[in-house]
């Protein structure tokens, strides 16, 4: 079987003016060409979990969703993420639609709560236009603490592209409006208890990128996640091994170095 | 006040990029050579020197006559990429950029992206150098590999050892410091800075300050353009729509060119339009958001004009962009976590205060986080 290649073209020409004209009537944003987007910008988190995303960082105006059912530890490791970001930003947000956040569980993580503000919207609806406002005005970081309406989802994603944020969600299961809008999905498996001395003191988890829009997939990761209660009053996430290939985390290394 | 240099050779070098790699001479128009590339340098070719002469001592090199407005545009086009990179750059046409990395939260992350702009911008690897003051960090990038960095703490001892016509004076000065027998830079930092001044004049004076790396030069700061225009006259005057639609479709196209060059975005626009006999007509809007593409600017300009009745024929047609705005804000990156943007959050915030009560917004206080009941933990 022969395959012969036409000639495009006539056909070129006139994608190019259909999108000139979608764009003169519907303006610039609504539509863009992927190799116009702009690379995003990573945010270090310090974790393993950099490494995960295959850019050494959470990216910086993208949707990053933290996945897992029941307990897996994808709350605690958004709590020390949102931690961290207190420390960087100006302004880290949880916006926690069915009040759940509790600011006591963050104390281990050392956050400085100068910079955090809880946002309790009264509806799915108010904590949609509150991820989409807060992401255009630029908060640094933004903890979405469920699901929020799929009508806010684009201009929530438009707003954090334009300012950078930073925006994590953290759900059991996301619909498909939500996996579909972000661009970095990890999803963490229970692997075990970790007792001492006959105590429960914290989890293996298994971390799996299960969609990365940012880069190609950097192999998997086995997180061991101590729960920040007595005897480990000081509450830490200790990080285990890397399950990522050398050549790969040799080539992040690379990249991260100073020039 | 660190300071990162980037040397990339001359930018009249940068228009033809076909040519990296062999001798290339650039001429002005007065015959003098102003750019020579680094594979003419081994043949004793100079910036400054007739082009008969560089002709005769490198016959083999390309002659280019040199193209200021272009070189300028190139320069434009580095420092608008660079503006975001550091609170205070300068840019060259000959081919150096230095970055003020003062106060910058990741100074590494910046010389990365700088190094990866510059190489986009023309097509080569520049060379790095970091250093407490723009004079040294020039010097230090002139020693270092294309694509590498060296970075230098202690000035003095750096530039201790170079010779003296690294301080760019001119024939005559130098000869004296020969006669004085001031060979290194070393030996100019020794002496005091009165001592040469009265050999040397006020050059004197400054030479000692930069072979001690006291750096008495300041960086001249890029600044973005604030206001941009263009127009085009009409002989015979126009009266047909579809012209001045054509005309300012045009237009846009060179504004957003420019706007892209300087990396800037309008915040207004004006459209006017001079009738036979004098009389102006004029529309403006202010924009919400910058507009920075020919779509963009096309698609209000356009509107206008669309639904526009002139009074009489046009001569002339401008299209003005008052408030250039985007390339300045995108300098609040730069603001450690994001602080340039705290006023809008807390106007967000407060929006969302108005729309649905003050207790959506929440900024938890410790009150006694020891208690077992939670409500009693944070304010």
């Amino acid at each position: 079987m022969q395959v012969q290649a036409r000639p495009l073209g006539g056909k070129t020409e006139t994608l190019d003016h259909a999108i000139e004209a979608i764009r003169v009537r519907f303006g610039s944003q609504a539509l863009t060409r992927v190799a116009e987007l702009p690379p995003p910008l990573p945010w270090p988190s310090r974790t393993p979990l950099d490494r995960l995303t295959g850019i050494g960082g959470l990216p910086r105006g993208r949707l990053t969703l933290l996945t897992g059912t029941g307990t897996c530890g994808k709350l605690t490791l958004a709590l020390a993420l949102l931690a961290q970001a207190t420390q960087e930003f100006a302004h880290a947000v949880v916006i926690d639609h069915a009040c759940q956040f509790d600011p006591w569980a963050m104390l281990p993580f050392d956050p400085d709560l100068g910079s955090l503000t809880v946002i309790t919207p009264p509806s799915a609806e108010a904590a949609g236009e509150a991820a989409s406002a807060l992401a255009r005005a630029g908060a640094g970081f933004i903890l979405l603490m469920g699901e929020i309406p799929e009508p806010w989802l684009a201009p929530m994603e438009a707003g954090a592209a334009r300012s950078g944020a930073v925006v994590v969600g953290v759900v059991d299961a996301p619909g498909r409006a939500l996996a579909h809008a972000s661009s970095l999905s990890l999803r963490f498996t229970p692997a075990g208890w970790i007792y001492e001395r006959g105590q429960l003191v914290g989890l293996n988890v298994g971390a799996r990128c299960s969609k990365n829009k940012l880069a190609p997939p950097v192999g998997e990761s086995d997180l061991q996640v101590f729960y920040p209660v007595p005897p480990h009053l000081s509450g830490e996430v200790r990080w285990g091994r890397q399950l990522s290939t050398p050549a790969q985390q040799q080539e992040i290394e690379c990249q991260s170095a100073a020039v | 006040m660190p300071i990162c240099c980037c040397l990339a050779g001359h930018l009249e070098l940068a228009r033809r990029r076909d040519l990296y790699g062999t001798p290339v001479v650039v001429a002005d128009a007065e015959g003098l050579v102003i750019a020579v590339s680094e594979e003419a340098l081994p043949f004793s070719v100079e910036p400054g020197i007739p082009v008969r002469q560089a002709e005769h001592l490198c016959p083999h090199a390309t002659l280019l006559t040199s193209d200021p407005i272009e070189a300028d545009g190139l320069r434009e086009r580095i420092a608008a990429a660079l503006y975001d990179l550091a609170p205070c750059i300068e840019v060259r046409s000959e081919g150096i950029a230095w970055l003020d990395l003062e106060g910058v939260p990741s100074p590494s992350e910046s010389i990365r992206e700088a190094r990866r702009r510059i190489r986009t911008a023309i097509g080569r690897e520049p060379r790095l150098g970091l250093a407490p003051g723009p004079f040294s960090a020039r010097l230090a990038a002139a020693r270092a590999r294309p694509g590498r960095l060296l970075k230098i703490d202690d000035a003095r001892a750096f530039l201790a050892p170079l010779p003296t016509r690294e301080l760019s004076l001119d024939d005559e000065q130098m000869e004296r410091l020969d006669l004085l027998g001031l060979r290194t830079l070393g030996a100019v930092a020794s002496i005091g800075p009165r001592e040469l001044e009265s050999q040397l004049g006020r050059e004197g004076r400054r030479a000692v300050l930069l072979a001690r790396g006291l750096e008495p030069d300041q960086l001249t700061p890029w600044q973005p353009p604030m206001f941009t225009s263009a127009h085009r006259q009409f002989e015979p005057p126009v009266q047909d729509r579809e012209a001045l639609l054509f005309v300012a479709r045009a237009l846009c196209g060179d504004l957003a060119e420019e706007l892209g060059l300087r990396g800037a975005g309008a915040k207004q626009m004006r459209v006017r339009l001079v009738c036979e006999g004098g009389e102006d007509e004029a529309r403006e809007s202010i924009v919400r958001h910058a507009l920075s593409s020919a779509v963009e600017l096309f698609g209000l300009a356009g509107s206008w004009i669309k639904s526009w009745q002139p009074h009489a024929p046009i001569n002339e047609m401008w299209i003005e962009l008052p408030v250039l705005e985007a390339a300045g804000r995108r300098q609040l990156r730069l603001w450690t976590g994001g602080d340039g943007n705290s006023d809008e959050v807390t106007a967000a915030l407060e929006r969302l205060q108005e729309r649905h009560g003050d207790a959506v917004v929440r900024k938890p206080r410790p009150l006694l986080p020891s208690s077992p009941i939670p409500s009693q933990r944070f304010a």
